[in-house]
């Protein structure tokens, strides 16, 4: 067998590690968090993941992160209007929270910085193994971010909106949010700027027993941003979570979902909405464990792929041996409306109980003829009929979610990127 | 329902006393000394009495081999296997000349009986001596006419007996050893061989590139359908021994073959290594079925022995309109790792994958196949029926992809598991990659158990409860056993049944 030699460092890892360097003394946290740190950038100085990494298959982070722009201190961002009127927002602008965030009735909200000095959350912060590229890079950087702590019981009537705008530069926030038994929340994140940044954003959820949490993510990066990103959480018994998440912008984004089913009774919904143009490659890689008996999912992907763009979506389902009564479902149905585009699915199902019921689908296809001509005999043209039907691919798992004040948010967001992407 | 304690309990009594073909023969033997090195590759390639372009080729691939590294990717976990602890050639020592029977070891013969191969029938052994032209027409009517099979039988490293050679060769088929056609066909096989796995294509089959000993060769001529179908039966029996057998099978324009293999390996405490290199090469309009029973030795009940079956079998549909099918019954092998895929490169060609894998006791199967799509209006289908008990892993992965330039390409593929027990696994790991607008995929995937519902429906009909479990298990790889020949058809049944015996109900 021939030796292995450690191959020779890219542009973009050099860059990383070198502006740990710099960036070291302006880093907040304890002895403990900089010992985390340390880790993590030794992790980054293995090498960012290529293919040959199982969980990295169709997003060649070494080859893909060509460019890594340095931390910008100048850089503005400006906040934004919440995609819900009346909501409460936490903005983190350029990476820093802000000091004088809103108080919310029945929420402790605190910066991360804060804790970060303190120590507090240091448990959170160890990636989760050794392809963890994304928290490894968050873990070795991140500066800010808010803690929000939900009270037990508390029915929150408008969102939490929390935005993370970038101008530019690097940033890397975390987003550690609790749910206390029996409560009900809607979280927005945000995600969207205007520079050719890289952002890494790690979202941790725990919801009590019972808890309710709709969850969106909507990310709308300029077309020159790299986002990484990573929602992870742990639903409790009987607790339910809905997780909507839009990627409508970026150029090389991935997203991870990490969810662990953690109390029986637990029920977990990811709907999914990927709007693919130019030359983006977005990536949605979901891992989602159903570690205790009587837990049901259900998952639905819906991608377009337009111009240029690459596609990604892995979706694993584990279920535990001891995970019996499971009943779980996904399905990943892309539109691929251009030759050059292109569109790469794993849906997985790892299953090590026996009494359970478990499923996937999967599609690719371009639009039905037979639709298409059934819109333009009553005198639609093709270019609206076209539109018309790839909007209502997207728009069907928006409306599922219950809330009618959400639905509509959400559909103005896609307005927009159909208004720009035609 | 969780498995119940009798469910479990019956799974722990199977498979040592299910396996029927775990005895050992006593035959003298032909061995290369223990271990692999460039000589032994020349003495393996002058034993076969090969040509010098045929040892190059050979160690060409040895010497890719050394560069490689084991593939770790699949979900199949063994101890690290020593590749210098294994005899790459083992040969019966009386070995007769291919055609003639009569010098054949009754001991090999007995195993056959002992396998109930159609071998053993004793027509078709003097069929096979029968020189005389007008009875040879004859014995070919009775093949039309009976549907009876060829079969070239490979023992341990060498292919033992290849009959109705001469009825075959009559409609123009060669039906051969792979070491016979390398001494009289060096032509095509040159042409062929490494033609759809190059010797560089993965770790196992650069070995077997390196080591190879037998296998069949097939070449069905223009247009010629072949009259009868084919059939090669693996056997390994000697101790410490690889099995290396390489298939090379082509269909010209407008052929048309259906070709089945079978193996079987003594019982035995250690483990054995099977890598095998399957080619097919269709031309316009040809058509190869492939068909596999594979019933090696799965191991004891602590899963200790039994084969390691790490199997390279792709299909290049190289013509237009041509079509390769491959079925597959899995239910043998301590370890399988085994992706049959299509090479979807004519236009209008098509690739067909059916497969039902069978695991028990403490097997490991990941397999699955690959479907490449590259020519315009391709379609592809892939059916896959896992059925995992006692504490076995079964994982099915599958890609399926097409490329810039495969307008029109479609794919279904549908793979379902059944999990009977709670300590066994189920895996599925589809790989979808479409590269075209126009190419159209569906993929689908269900695991469960057998539904109480079902259960009870049909006892309810005054079915007792194993033969209910027997009835939907069967119903449910139905889709895959219709695509078996018939007479395999019912044996595949039958191993089924045997197989899961006592794990279900």
């Amino acid at each position: 067998m021939n030796m292995h030699t450690q191959p020779q460092r890219t542009p973009a890892e050099t860059a990383l590690i070198d502006a740990f360097g710099d960036r070291l003394s302006l880093l907040p946290g304890d002895g403990a968090v900089m010992l985390k740190r340390d880790d993590a950038i030794e992790a980054i100085k293995h090498g960012l993941p290529t293919r040959r990494i199982e969980s990295w298959h169709y997003t060649d982070l070494r080859r893909l992160l060509n460019v890594v722009p340095a931390f910008d201190p100048a850089a503005l961002a400006k906040a934004v209007a919440p995609i819900v009127e009346g909501s409460a927002v936490l903005p983190v602008l350029n990476g820093t929270s802000d000091a004088k965030a809103p108080a919310i009735e029945g929420v402790a909200v605190q910066r991360l910085s804060e804790k970060l000095i303190d120590g507090s959350i240091v448990l959170g912060l160890d990636p989760y193994g050794s392809d963890d590229a994304i928290g490894a890079l968050n873990t070795a950087f991140v500066a800010d971010g808010y803690f929000v702590d939900i009270a037990d019981g508390v029915e929150l009537e408008k969102p939490i909106e929390l935005q993370n705008l970038q101008a530019g530069g690097q940033t890397h926030v975390r987003l550690p949010v609790r749910v206390g038994a029996g409560a009900k929340a809607v979280i927005v994140e945000r995600q969207a700027g205007e520079g050719a940044a890289l952002v890494s954003s790690v979202s941790q959820l725990v919801l009590g027993e019972g808890a309710e949490v709709t969850w969106l993510i909507v990310q709308e990066q300029p077309d020159t941003a790299t986002h990484l990103a990573q929602f992870k959480a742990h639903i409790g018994k009987n607790a339910k979570l809905t997780l909507f998440v839009m990627n409508a912008g970026g150029k090389l984004v991935r997203q991870e979902i990490m969810v662990k089913t953690t109390g029986e009774g637990a029920d977990f919904k990811l709907r999914g909405i990927n709007l693919l143009a130019g030359d983006a490659h977005t990536d949605v890689t979901m891992v989602l464990d159903h570690a205790v008996p009587h837990t049901t999912s259900t998952e639905i992907i819906r991608n377009v792929v337009t111009g240029k763009a690459r596609g990604v979506f892995q979706g694993r389902i584990n279920v535990h041996q001891y995970a019996q009564k499971t009943n779980a479902k996904m399905a990943c149905n892309t539109l691929l409306l251009s030759d050059d585009g292109e569109f790469s699915t794993k849906p997985e199902l790892e299953i090590f109980a026996d009494d359970v019921v478990c499923g996937h689908g999967a599609t690719v296809t371009e639009i039905d003829h037979d639709h298409l001509f059934y819109l333009m005999a009553r005198g639609v043209d093709e270019k609206s009929a076209r539109g018309l039907l790839v909007k209502a691919f997207v728009a069907e798992v928006i409306e599922e979610l219950d809330d009618v004040t959400i639905v509509e948010a959400l559909e103005a967001r896609l307005d927009d990127w159909f208004l720009t992407h035609g | 329902m969780p498995a119940v304690q009798d469910t479990i309990d019956r799974v722990r009594k199977i498979d040592v006393d299910q396996y029927k073909y775990g005895f050992e023969t006593e035959i003298a033997v032909d061995k290369a000394p223990k271990g692999l090195s460039e000589d032994i590759i020349r003495f393996i390639s002058a034993k076969k009495d090969e040509p010098s372009w045929m040892l190059e080729w050979r160690l060409e691939a040895y010497r890719r081999w050394l560069t490689l590294e084991e593939p770790t990717w699949a979900r199949v976990h063994y101890p690290k296997i020593d590749f210098q602890d294994i005899y790459y050639y083992a040969a019966p020592k009386s070995t007769p000349g291919p055609t003639s029977l009569s010098d054949v070891d009754p001991e090999i013969l007995k195993v056959y009986e002992k396998l109930g191969i159609p071998l053993k029938e004793q027509e078709i052994l003097a069929g096979v001596q029968k020189t005389d032209v007008s009875e040879l027409e004859e014995a070919s009517d009775n093949v039309y006419k009976s549907g009876r099979v060829a079969v070239d039988a490979v023992f341990d490293s060498v292919s033992v007996v290849t009959t109705f050679k001469k009825e075959l060769a009559q409609a123009g088929v060669i039906f051969c050893s792979i070491s016979e056609a390398i001494r009289e066909h060096p032509e095509l096989v040159q042409k062929y061989l490494g033609s759809v796995v190059p010797t560089s294509d993965n770790y196992y089959a650069t070995l077997n590139s390196a080591v190879f000993t037998d296998g069949s060769f097939v070449f069905v001529p223009k247009g010629v359908r072949c009259p009868m179908e084919l059939s090669t039966y693996f056997r390994m029996n000697e101790k410490n021994t690889g099995q290396f057998e390489r298939t090379l099978i082509i269909a010209e324009e407008g052929a048309y073959v259906s070709y089945l293999e079978g193996c079987t390996a003594p019982q035995r405490d250690e483990n054995q290594l099977h890598a095998a290199v399957v080619e097919l090469v269709a031309l316009d309009d040809a058509e190869i079925k492939y068909s596999t029973v594979q019933n090696w030795y799965p191991g004891d009940a602590d899963g200790k022995g039994g084969i390691y079956n790490f199997v390279t079998k792709r299909g290049d549909c190289r013509g237009d309109r041509s079509k390769i099918s491959w079925t597959q019954v899995e239910t043998g092998s301590a370890i399988t790792w085994k992706y049959p895929s299509c090479i979807l490169r004519g236009d209008d060609s098509s690739g067909e994958f059916y497969s039902i894998a069978v695991s028990n006791g403490y097997q490991q199967v990941d397999s699955g196949t690959k479907m490449i799509h590259l020519g315009k209006n391709t379609s592809s289908r892939i059916i896959s029926k896992g059925i995992a008990a006692g504490f076995s892993q079964n994982t099915y992965r599958g890609q399926v992809s097409a490329h810039r330039k495969a307008t029109n390409a479609r794919n279904f593929t549908n793979c379902d598991s059944l999990l009977i027990g709670d300590q066994c696994g189920a895996h599925t790991v589809p790989y979808m990659e479409a590269k075209n607008s126009t190419a159209q995929f569906e993929h689908e995937a269900t695991t469960s158990k057998i539904s109480e519902d079902q259960k009870f429906y049909v006892m309810q009909r005054g079915i007792p409860e194993e033969e209910a479990i027997a009835l939907i298990v069967n119903g449910f790889v139905k889709d895959v056993i219709q695509q078996l020949p018939m007479e395999f058809a019912v044996e595949a049944q039958k191993l089924i049944g045997i197989s899961l015996e006592g794990s279900v109900g």
